[in-house]
């Protein structure tokens, strides 16, 4: 897979809504392959919608975040059931590690949520994430791109649920989730930075379990000291089908809230421009050696450098035939 | 689970690297509750380095057939233990040739009656592994075999 005849082919059965397109074209956005041709893709569907749902603004990405056996998987799969249940359609992109050592991966979200093989509206992919910063995989910001571009309202992130330090999904993700449970340990726990920081929205969840009433008061203690952005934190239980709704509705009012999206997306934007213009950078090939050749003796300023890749960013974007 | 992770014999790290992985998804259909062999499968292969997307119990011929394509996958492989393997099977190569999908190699594992496995065979199913397999025998077979051969 890498000749352009069959990615053209591919971008084509995309436009016309082929969902076995959409699966092929996140394969190959998560292997790094066919990047550009995907971004134009995406692109130009921003641009020009094909379909009233598409580009509509009422579009969200949520990522769900929290330790190992929080019940990331479990709640996602209740919230696909309410999301179906208010006519929105939805897509998850689960991610779970990925052996440092051997490359394999043991992908076990997608058997926890509930599975509506003849609903359109629902796609689930897995994704296996290696190691290293922020616990999401990489170039996921194109496969949200693709499933928005394919006409997804809700696109869910389910994070590998490293827990601390996970704070890679803010650039991505709208509003960010964090899920804790019962007896997960001392207050001091919570205080450790992080996670809590880059959290829009805190469950507590297992609620029907004993302990919920003490984390919840810790959590809520810590939020809101002064001078802290207030966070909402909230009880749910996935067993008992409790408080999935009231859930809903606080990451809509999140989602809405134009600071956040406009501050996510100015980070997204900036996310994207310092890529591709490494990436242009890198694709020079030997001209790209000359320049650092003539920028180290001091022939060339940055300037020229700078101009050079511009000039090749303009260059390289694919064009619209 | 140790006797599986020790019997697979380590890869060398660059042929990991430089292939993309393969993905399998390993499932169960019907009213069949040994999920035992699927595990250790699913562990083994992971540990041979494949992306196993584990669908888990009950699943039915379209749910599977809705993961493997959404998926993405390069091989499908079926756990049956209940003795529905006749009914089954066919109707899952059915709708994965319905879908588009007949890249998509198909394995079967469990409780296969020796006379059955040349009927599977020919309906379409790339091989069918039997109790007592040797993990790095699946691994072989499906290493030999990526990209997926055609199913039918």
């Amino acid at each position: 897979m890498g000749n352009r005849q069959e990615i053209r082919e591919l971008c084509q059965r995309f436009a016309a809504h082929d969902r076995q397109a959409l699966s092929r074209l996140l394969t190959l956005a998560s292997r790094g392959e066919q990047l550009e041709e995907i971004r134009h893709l995406v692109g130009a569907a921003r641009a020009a919608p094909l379909d009233g749902q598409r580009g509509s603004p009422s579009r969200r990405v949520v990522a769900i975040t929290g330790s190992p056996g929080v019940g990331k998987s479990t709640l996602v799969g209740r919230l696909i059931e309410v999301l179906r249940h208010q006519g929105s359609s939805v897509a998850v992109l689960a991610c779970d590690p990925q052996s440092p050592l051997t490359g394999g991966a043991l992908l076990g979200d997608r058997f926890r949520m509930p599975s509506r093989p003849e609903d359109p509206q629902v796609f689930i992919r897995s994704l296996a994430t290696p190691g290293g910063r922020g616990a999401i995989p990489e170039h996921i910001d194109l496969m949200v791109a693709l499933l928005q571009a394919f006409g997804f309202a809700w696109v869910i992130l389910e994070t590998v649920g490293a827990g601390q330090g996970e704070t890679a999904v803010r650039h991505v993700a709208d509003v960010v989730v964090l899920l804790v449970q019962p007896e997960a340990g001392d207050d001091i726990q919570w205080e450790k930075a992080g996670l809590f920081e880059v959290a829009d929205l805190i469950v507590v969840h297992k609620a029907d379990l004993p302990g919920a009433d003490k984390v919840e008061a810790q959590i809520r203690t810590l939020v809101n000291l002064p001078g802290c952005r207030e966070v909402p934190v909230l009880r749910v239980s996935s067993h008992q089908k409790e408080g999935l709704e009231e859930l809903v509705k606080q990451i809509e009012i999140l989602a809405s809230q134009s600071r956040t999206s406009a501050s996510s997306a100015k980070a997204r934007l900036r996310d994207l421009l310092r890529e591709r213009f490494v990436q242009a950078f890198e694709q020079l090939g030997g001209q790209a050696e000359e320049l650092v050749r003539g920028w180290e003796e001091g022939r060339l300023s940055d300037e020229e450098v700078f101009a050079e890749v511009i000039e090749r960013m303009a260059s390289s974007s694919p064009s619209a035939n | 689970m140790y006797l599986v992770a020790t019997t697979v014999p380590p890869s060398g790290e660059s042929e990991i690297m430089d292939k993309p992985p393969v993905r399998i998804v390993l499932a169960k259909i019907g009213l069949d509750g040994h999920d035992r062999g699927i595990k250790v499968v699913a562990r083994g292969l992971r540990d041979a380095g494949f992306h196993v997307i584990y669908a888990g119990l009950w699943q039915t011929p379209e749910s599977v057939v809705r993961t493997v394509a959404d998926e993405d996958a390069d091989w499908l492989g079926l756990s049956i233990l209940s003795g529905a393997h006749m009914t089954l099977v066919p109707r899952v190569l059915h709708l994965l040739r319905q879908a588009g999908l007949e890249h998509v190699g198909v394995i079967v594992g469990g409780i296969i009656p020796e006379s059955d496995v040349p009927k599977l065979l020919e309906l379409g199913v790339a091989r069918v592994f039997g109790p007592g397999t040797p993990i790095p025998e699946i691994v072989e077979f499906l290493r030999g075999r990526t990209p997926a051969p055609s199913a039918s």
